[in-house]
């Protein structure tokens, strides 16, 4: 029997398409390759005891349309922003926390430097409104630039419109900063290392360049766009975890009639005279089907599951060249108490704990990387999930999730064997330590994730997790490759749908819905 | 008191010069105004070691623009551009990379390091071509203000809008990569050998204070391609006499059309009253009145000294402010007894004619900048090498050389200042770096002249010494340079004009920022 539609990937992504799509009656067959949903917000249970997730605890941002449209709130969604958003450790025994209320946050500042704190209130209303901007594009398909169509041109308008609403002034500074580095636009700003690095690590998120490369100020927006006005950088959480997300969306989709099942790799998209009419699955089972959606990676999608004889070779050559140099390692840490830092507050640990110092740190942090190298000195990104969720943990124990960064994919000499995971780890509790000594001490287990890993185990190309870098030469109309930016393929009848596909990585669930709007508005068509 | 001059130009760099001329041109009174004994700016010729003539500052020219050659008739006035046909770089295991003029012999070349890449240059080659195609008209086109909702504005955008459509997408989202991509990750779609993405990369950060790997410098690959005639590597060119030689033909031109030239005549001050400019002040004092004033000086010498915070609008002047210079670069230029002895190609050849280019690989390259960033120069520097007596023997005495060495990074705000001793330690770098390619070049050399970015900043004015006067960075480019709403050349100054290089489309001795400038003067007095 011929299935109307198959979804390859239970991820976040994955599984707002196939509930989009099951609500608007289309009948989905949707396989996750692993025995657990959510992709990287999946569950990873490696030390008993503690529940982590391999991609860490953050959903990032869920659009509100999402939540409404679906339903997601009667069906359990609990969505939690900590008060707390960045606390950055120093060297010295000071800390710089950020809060959501930026009057709270210009208080920290100003121990730093008056005149930053002083500034603070009007850098964030601009970074509120730029991430708005941002909010308006990343809820449509790109449209087809240069040369829009009839549809886009209203798009467009309304999108211009938008920017237009900024006022004159703000709007060129909006064109202006996007393409900057994070750090000579924070240099316009401020004055206070410890401030700017704390910003800087936002921008540098999950892409292989430091904060001295161009775009990266657009990384910093990107991330910032659904934070509460005030609020920079911080935590998307949602009660039980990303998985709880996943599990949310899994009986949401299966209300609506949707079929879901595990275990089922992918091992081919099969496709007949350009057209794709069905799955191949590892245990050789075929699955025929009038449409087929990937929420994989677009290089793991095409250059894997696709027979390369089916498809244009400029366009696979485009494909190939997607820049996906996963630069990220996680160590999950079982503790058996709170990692105490000088003159934090436990409030203050809610949010992102941040060792970004300053910005020579991290591009100090990122030299290393560009000669293949993890970083002597990295940057790390720290959270602690059981301070929301005390469940994941046993009594009184504690679970911190650190992303350390620059851990390249393609590291030299000898590459991701077990002695270059554990000096990760081993770092990770080294740096953790020096500015809260008494974690070394209370690390009763460690959970380590290599780029590699995420490659091997979770099917993401070069281990990034965004399935390819947010760069300027990667993003709206250019993503995932130019001209093929509407979650259509040059195979008829196959779909992208994962962070590949604009508007990215670090959003849950934008481009899954974009992808389902525009496979039903083509039906309807 | 009425003006005496419909118009004074501050400066007599080429951009001034061209600016000069065309309003000369126009019937328009003209004085030029420029500090120096000689006029110039950073493309002058100066006989610095008694017989030994250097291209002190700007060496090679590739983009100036063909209407203001055949407009100013240029040749007429003695410019004579000679042909630098090859680039070669010597490679670190002994072997060198050469790109000739004649396309098949790089080719060949080439493919002696990689087929593939032989074969790839063909396509990578044509298209380079089309995509300089597509950014030429760019250059001679006035930036429209998409701010703006005047009809002339709108009209701008839509022209703007209308060219990159016209472009089709293939080409568009081509040129779209080019502007957004670092030139590694450009280069590395195309190319497998490591020299060949170094020496092409380079020209990608020429002038910039980033390396091959920072996003942005692929478009200044580009930008250094338009001079690229039929497919070779990079057409550039040495004028006969120096690059002096092509500021005195601009100037000769500019005379011939009736404007007057006066040098060592510094401007200290440009009169403002009411919101308008009235014309300048020397610093001998002496005023001088003008219906116009046009500044080739950078933005940030204009508008921050010789205007003053006092008569500008504080938005603009915080852009000024920020407005980003960051001199990266500096040269080293050799009086030599004998010709240099390449370890990679012995003895006299066509190589000795052309370029050499120190950038054995995208690391050496990202190494330097490494050094830059955290405010050293580099130890082992990129270097863009000619030998001017080569092509022209009337730059040396007879069986003697000059020798003129590009080099990056010399970061202006050097830890502890560019002293006496730093600047001899910075020339050491290079010809130590040098001599490992050409051992024999420490002997030969005779005299030996280093300047730094504080030395060409405190001879051309250029601020922190930054040739392109202010980088081309993604965000300082088009309707954004020098400052948003105010990239037309205009200034919120009435009657006060811009025709430098800090405006678009900037650095090179390209002569489209002065034509550019002139032509919005003339249109805004009809």
């Amino acid at each position: 029997m011929t299935r109307e539609l198959i979804i390859i990937g239970g991820g976040i992504n994955g599984l707002v398409t196939a509930t989009y799509l099951a609500k608007a009656g289309v009948k989905v067959l949707l396989l996750e390759a692993r025995d657990v949903l959510g992709g990287l917000s999946g569950s990873a249970d490696q030390m008993p005891g503690y529940r982590c997730e391999v991609g860490g605890c953050d959903v990032g941002w869920l659009l509100p349309d999402i939540a409404a449209e679906l339903q997601l709130d009667a069906a359990g969604l609990e969505l939690v922003s900590p008060q707390a958003c960045v606390c950055s450790p120093q060297e010295g025994g000071r800390a710089l926390t950020l809060w959501a209320d930026p009057a709270r946050s210009a208080e920290e500042i100003s121990r730093f430097s008056p005149e930053d704190a002083h500034r603070w209130p009007e850098f964030t209303a601009q970074v509120a409104r730029f991430a708005a901007v941002l909010e308006a594009i990343y809820a449509v398909a790109p449209p087809h630039v240069p040369d829009p169509n009839g549809a886009d041109i209203g798009t467009l308008l309304k999108l211009g419109l938008k920017l237009r609403r900024l006022g004159k002034r703000e709007m060129v500074e909006f064109l202006r900063v996007a393409p900057m580095s994070v750090a000579e636009w924070l240099d316009d700003w401020f004055k206070s290392d410890a401030l700017k690095g704390a910003l800087a690590a936002g921008g540098i998120t999950r892409i292989f360049q430091g904060p001295r490369g161009a775009g990266t100020a657009f990384v910093f927006l990107h991330h910032q766009v659904g934070r509460p006005a005030g609020a920079v950088r911080g935590a998307h959480y949602v009660r039980g975890g990303p998985g709880a997300l996943a599990a949310i969306l899994a009986n949401v989709a299966k209300g609506y009639g949707a079929d879901i099942r595990t275990t089922a790799p992918v091992r081919e998209i099969v496709v007949r005279d350009g057209k794709a009419i069905g799955v191949a699955l590892e245990t050789g089972e075929h699955l025929a089907a009038h449409q087929v959606v990937s929420s994989a990676d677009p290089r793991r999608t095409f250059a894997r599951m696709v027979d390369a004889g089916q498809l244009d070779p400029e366009f696979l050559r485009a494909v190939r060249n997607i820049k996906c140099r996963g630069a990220v390692a996680t160590v999950h840490l079982a503790m058996s108490e709170l990692p105490s830092f000088a003159g934090v507050s436990e409030e203050a640990l809610g949010g992102a704990i941040t060792i970004a110092p300053s910005l020579d740190y991290l591009e100090h942090a990122y030299d290393d990387a560009k000669y293949g190298a993890v970083s002597r000195r990295p940057y790390l990104e720290a959270r602690i999930p059981t301070l929301l969720d005390p469940s994941l943990a046993p009594a009184g124990k504690h679970l911190v999730t650190v992303q350390l960064q620059y851990a390249p994919f393609h590291l030299r000499p000898g590459g991701w064997d077990e002695r270059a995971r554990s000096e990760v780890s081993d770092l990770v509790v080294e740096t953790l330590s020096a500015y809260a000594p008494n974690v070394r001490g209370s690390v009763v287990g460690r959970h380590v994730t290599t780029p590699k890993d995420l490659e091997d185990r979770y099917g993401l190309t070069e281990g990034h997790a965004y399935h390819g870098e947010l760069t300027l030469d990667q993003i709206l109309f250019m993503r995932p490759v130019a001209g093929w930016a509407r979650y259509r393929t040059p195979i008829e009848g196959l779909y992208l749908c994962g962070a590949g596909t604009h508007p990215g990585g670090g959003l849950a669930g934008a481009a899954g819905r974009n992808a389902a709007r525009e496979m039903l508005k083509e039906r309807r068509a | 008191m009425s003006a005496t001059w419909d118009a004074i130009i501050i400066g007599g760099g080429h951009n001034g010069l061209v600016t000069a001329a065309y309003l000369a041109r126009a019937g328009k009174k003209v004085l030029v105004l420029e500090r120096r004994h000689l006029v110039g700016g950073a493309a002058v010729t100066e006989e610095i070691f008694p017989g030994f003539k250097f291209s002190v500052f700007s060496y090679v020219v590739s983009l100036l623009r063909p209407e203001i050659i055949r407009d100013l008739d240029l040749p007429r006035h003695g410019l004579e551009i000679l042909p630098l046909e090859s680039t070669v770089t010597p490679l670190d295991n002994g072997d060198y990379l050469a790109a000739w003029g004649d396309p098949d012999k790089t080719r060949r070349e080439i493919a002696r390091h990689s087929l593939r890449d032989a074969e790839a240059m063909t396509e990578f080659g044509r298209l380079m071509h089309h995509m300089a195609q597509a950014v030429k008209p760019i250059l001679g086109m006035i930036p429209p203000d998409p701010t703006s909702l005047s009809p002339r504005e709108l009209t701008g955008l839509l022209r703007f809008g209308r060219h990159f459509r016209d472009l089709g997408a293939e080409r568009f989202h081509a040129l779209y990569k080019l502007m957004t991509m670092s030139s590694a990750d450009y280069l590395d779609e195309w190319f497998e050998t490591d020299a060949l993405k170094a020496t092409k990369s380079a020209s990608g950060i020429i002038g910039t204070f980033l390396g091959p790997r920072s996003p942005g410098t692929a478009y200044v690959l580009l930008h250094h391609y338009m001079g690229e005639i039929d497919g070779s590597f990079r057409a550039w060119g040495f004028a006969k006499g120096g690059t002096g030689a092509i500021s005195e033909s601009i100037a000769g031109a500019a005379r011939r059309f009736g404007a007057e030239i006066r040098t060592e005549a510094a401007v200290s001050k440009i009169l403002v009253r009411r919101g308008g400019t009235s014309g300048v002040v020397l610093e001998n004092g002496e005023e001088l009145r003008a219906r116009t004033v046009v500044s080739s000086l950078d933005p940030h010498r204009t508008f921050l000294q010789l205007v003053g915070d006092d008569h500008l609008p504080d938005e603009f002047v915080s852009d000024i402010r920020r407005y980003k210079f960051r001199g990266s670069s500096g040269k080293v230029n050799l009086a030599l007894g004998e010709l240099p002895n390449f370890t990679c190609l012995p003895g006299m050849g066509p190589h000795l004619r052309g370029a050499v280019s120190i950038s054995p690989s995208i690391d050496y390259l990202e190494r330097a900048y490494d050094d830059a960033k955290y405010g050293e120069f580099s130890r082992s520097p990129y270097m863009d090498i000619i030998i001017p007596s080569m092509i022209d023997p009337g730059m040396a005495p007879p069986g003697k050389h000059v020798m003129s060495i590009f080099v990056q990074y010399a970061p202006y705000n050097v830890t502890g200042g560019w002293t006496d001793a730093k600047r001899d330690a910075f020339g050491d770098a290079v010809v130590d770096t040098l001599t490992r390619y050409a051992p024999n070049l420490k002997q030969a050399i005779l005299h030996r002249q280093v300047v730094t970015p504080a030395d060409i900043e405190r001879t051309t004015g250029l601020t922190e010494g930054n040739i392109f006067q202010g980088e081309l960075s993604l965000h300082q480019l088009f309707f954004l340079r020098p400052a948003p709403s105010w990239a037309q050349y205009r200034t919120p100054i009435r009657r006060l004009y811009q025709c430098g290089a800090g405006t678009h489309p900037g650095g090179g001795i390209m002569g489209a920022s002065g034509r550019l400038a002139a032509l919005r003067i003339l249109g805004d007095g009809r």
